[in-house]
C-alpha cells in the first residue's frame, strides 16, 4: 500500500510557494514565446538565449555597479535592443516564410550561447540576492527572493494582460494577429506593431533571465530547457493566448513542485512533454487558443 | 525552389561524377594517418545520417527536430545487444532497423495523419527527441543513464579485425556507399518525384489521386530508419553509447549541415556534413570552443542569404548568374 507522504503546514507552503516562483520564470519566458508567436506566427527559438543574455546582463552590469536592480534594468533594456535590432535587420524579411524564421532564430540562438560560453566559460555562476534571507510566511521559513519573483510575475502578468485588453497598442495587436489586411486598411502600422512586440518579447525573456539568476544561477545554456518548457507550456495553454500561458506555466510550476515528492523530477518534465505530444495531436488549439486570436 | 525536372535533370548530369568521390573515398587510407582516417570514418557515418535527415526535412518537407533520436536508438539498440546481452554486433543493425521503423511509424502516423502545421510538427517531434533524451538519461537500468552503455567495438569477420581504424573505415564507407546508393535509386525514380510535389502542392498531388499521408510517413519511416543504420555504425566508432548521441546538440548540428549542404539535394547534406566534422577536428587543435560558433554563425548566413545551400550556390554559378 503506498502512503502519501505526510506533509507539514509549513511544508506544504514552502512547496506551494516553490511551484508558484517556479511557474512565474516559466510563464515570464513563455508569455514573450507566446506574445511572438501569436502575432507573427514565428518559433522564436532565439528566445532561450535572450534569457541566457538577460541572466549575463544582469551579473555583469550588478557586479559593475553594486546594484541588482541596476543589473536587472539594464540587461532588459540592452536585451530589448537587441532585439529591436535583430527584428528590423533580418527577422521581419522571413515573417512569410516560418521555416527560414525558424532557422534563422535557431541559429542566433547557437551563436549567442556559443559567445557566451566563448567568453565566460561553461560554469554556472552566481547572482547575489537583493533581499538575502528568509522571511516567515505562515509559519514556513521562505527566501524572500523568491517571493520577489512571484510579485514581479504577477505585476507583468496583470501589466501586459491590461497592455492587451485597455491599451491602443493592445488593440492594435489583436486586430494586426487576427485580420492583418484589414488593420491596416484602418490605419494600423503593422510593421511597428510586429516590432513593437518583438521587443516586449524579447525583454520579457531578458527579465526572466535576470530573476532567476539569483536562484538557479546563470549559465550559457540556462535558456534552453526554460524555453522548451514554455514551448510546451504555449501549446497547452493555446498558442497565442496570453491567459493560457499564465494558467499553465502556475499548473506545472505546481506539478513540478509537488511532483518532486513522488517522482523523479526527470520524471515529472518526461510527463510534461508527453501531454503536450497528446495536445498537439488532439488539441492542437490548447485550452484557450483559437486561431490566431488572443484572449 | 527548383523545379522536379531542373533537379532531375541535375541529378541525371551529375550521376557519371559520382564515382569520383567514391574513389577518393577509398584511396583516403593510402594516403592519411590513422587519426585523421578515424575522424573521416565518423565524417562519412554522420554524412549518411545528414541525408537520412535531408529525406524527411528537404524532400518531404516535415520539419523534424527528432534526427538525434533516432541516431541515438540505433546506437544504443547495437550497444545494448553488445554490452549487455553479449550477444552479436551484426544482430544490432536488424535490431535498430526494426526498433526504429516502429517507433518512428507510432510517433509519426498521429501528426502525418491529422496533417498538422509545420509549427506543430516542429514542437510535437522537438518534445518528442527531449522525452527520448531524458528517458535515455533517466532510466538507468535499460540504458545506464548517464554513463551510457560501454564499452563496445567491432568483432573480426572472415579474418578482418573491424576494431582497427582501417577495416572499419572500409566497413563504413561500404555500409554508406550501400544504403546511400539504395536511397540515391529509390529517391530519383518517380518516387522522388512524387516526394517533391508533395512538398511543393500537396493538395494538387491529392487531386491527382496520389495518398500523399501514406507516401510522407513511407519517407519519415524511411529517413528514421536510415538515421539509425547511421548511428549503429557510429557507436563502435566511439566504443560507448551516451546520451549525448541523442542530445539537441546533435539534432541542431545536423539540422545545419542539412540546410549548408542544401535541402532536398541529397548530396549537398553528405559533402557539408562530411567536411564541416573534419573541419571542427583541425579547428579543435587552434580554438576548441570555436566551432559550434562559426558553425552558428555560417548557418545564420546560409538561412538568410543563400536558402538554397551550397548546391543551390553551385547551380547558380553554373548558369552563369
Amino acid at each position: 500500500m503506498y502512503e502519501l507522504p505526510l506533509l507539514t503546514s509549513s511544508e506544504f507552503v514552502t512547496y506551494l510557494l516553490n511551484g508558484i516562483s517556479q511557474g512565474m520564470i516559466i510563464f515570464l519566458v513563455a508569455s514573450g514565446l507566446t506574445l511572438i508567436f501569436g502575432l507573427i506566427g514565428l518559433i522564436n527559438f532565439a528566445h532561450g538565449a535572450l534569457v541566457a543574455l538577460g541572466g549575463y546582463g544582469t551579473l555583469l552590469i550588478a557586479d559593475a555597479t553594486g546594484s541588482f536592480w541596476a543589473g536587472l534594468a539594464g540587461a532588459v533594456v540592452l536585451v530589448a535592443l537587441l532585439g529591436l535590432v535583430l527584428e528590423r535587420s533580418v527577422l521581419h524579411r522571413v515573417y512569410e516564410r516560418p521555416l527560414l524564421g525558424f532557422l534563422g532564430t535557431f541559429g542566433m540562438y547557437v551563436v549567442i550561447e556559443e559567445l557566451l560560453s566563448f567568453r565566460f566559460g561553461d560554469q554556472a555562476r552566481q547572482i547575489a540576492a537583493p533581499f538575502p534571507g528568509s522571511v516567515s510566511v505562515m509559519g514556513a521559513s521562505y527566501p524572500k527572493h523568491r517571493l520577489l519573483i512571484i510579485l514581479v510575475g504577477a505585476v507583468v502578468a496583470i501589466g501586459i494582460g491590461a497592455l492587451l485588453s485597455y491599451t491602443r497598442l493592445g488593440m492594435e495587436i489583436h486586430a494586426t494577429a487576427t485580420e492583418p489586411e484589414t488593420a491596416e486598411i484602418l490605419g494600423v502600422d503593422s510593421a511597428h506593431v510586429y516590432t513593437l512586440t518583438f521587443v516586449i518579447g524579447a525583454s520579457l525573456a531578458a527579465l526572466a533571465g535576470g530573476l532567476t539568476g539569483p536562484v538557479t544561477s546563470v549559465s550559457p545554456g540556462m535558456g534552453m530547457s526554460y524555453m522548451i518548457l514554455a514551448f510546451l507550456v504555449i501549446i497547452v495553454g493555446g498558442m497565442g493566448s496570453f491567459k493560457g500561458s499564465l494558467l499553465v506555466s502556475l499548473i506545472v510550476g505546481q506539478i513540478t513542485a509537488f511532483g518532486w515528492l513522488f517522482l523523479q523530477p526527470t520524471y515529472v518534465r518526461l510527463g510534461v512533454f508527453v501531454a503536450a505530444m497528446v495536445f498537439i495531436l488532439y488539441k492542437p488549439r490548447g485550452f484557450f487558443g483559437k486561431p490566431e486570436v488572443f484572449e | 525552389m527548383s523545379t522536379v525536372a531542373e533537379l532531375r535533370r541535375y541529378f541525371t548530369e551529375t550521376r557519371r561524377w559520382l564515382l569520383v568521390p567514391v574513389v577518393l573515398l577509398a584511396i583516403l587510407p593510402l594516403v592519411s594517418e590513422q587519426h585523421l582516417l578515424s575522424i573521416a570514418t565518423q565524417a562519412i557515418i554522420l554524412g549518411l545520417f545528414a541525408i537520412s535527415v535531408d529525406i524527411a526535412l528537404g524532400y518531404v518537407g516535415l520539419f523534424t527536430l527528432a534526427p538525434a533520436a533516432f541516431f541515438g536508438i540505433g546506437a544504443y539498440s547495437v550497444a545494448k545487444l553488445v554490452v549487455d546481452y553479449g550477444s552479436s554486433f551484426w544482430l544490432g543493425f536488424p535490431a535498430a532497423i526494426v526498433l526504429a521503423a516502429v517507433i518512428a511509424l507510432l510517433i509519426g502516423y498521429g501528426p502525418i495523419k491529422r496533417r498538422i502545421g509545420l509549427v506543430y510538427f516542429v514542437l510535437f517531434t522537438l518534445a518528442f527527441g527531449v522525452l527520448v533524451h531524458d528517458f535515455t538519461y533517466t532510466t538507468t537500468w535499460l540504458t545506464g543513464g548517464s554513463n551510457g552503455l560501454g564499452y563496445l567495438t567491432a568483432p573480426t569477420v572472415f579474418g578482418i579485425d573491424l576494431s582497427q581504424t582501417v577495416p572499419y573505415y572500409y566497413f563504413a564507407l561500404l555500409g554508406v556507399v550501400v544504403v546511400a546508393g539504395l536511397l540515391y535509386w529509390i529517391l530519383s525514380s518517380d518516387y522522388g518525384d512524387v516526394l517533391h510535389a508533395t512538398r511543393q502542392n500537396e493538395v494538387r498531388m491529392r487531386y491527382l489521386g496520389y495518398d500523399t499521408d501514406r507516401e510522407k510517413l513511407i519517407a519519415w519511416v524511411m529517413s528514421a530508419t536510415v538515421s539509425s543504420i547511421a548511428g549503429a555504425m557510429y557507436v563502435a566508432t566511439v566504443g560507448i553509447a551516451s546520451p549525448s548521441l541523442m542530445a539537441f546538440s546533435l539534432t541542431g548540428e545536423v539540422t545545419i549541415w542539412v540546410v549548408i549542404g542544401g535541402l532536398g539535394t541529397f548530396f549537398g547534406p553528405f559533402v557539408a556534413a562530411f567536411a564541416l566534422t573534419i573541419f571542427e577536428s583541425y579547428l579543435g587543435t587552434v580554438i576548441p570552443e570555436g566551432y559550434l560558433l562559426i558553425l552558428g554563425a555560417l548557418f545564420i548566413v546560409f538561412v538568410f542569404v543563400l536558402p538554397d545551400g551550397l548546391v543551390g550556390l553551385l547551380q547558380r554559378w553554373r548558369d552563369g548568374e
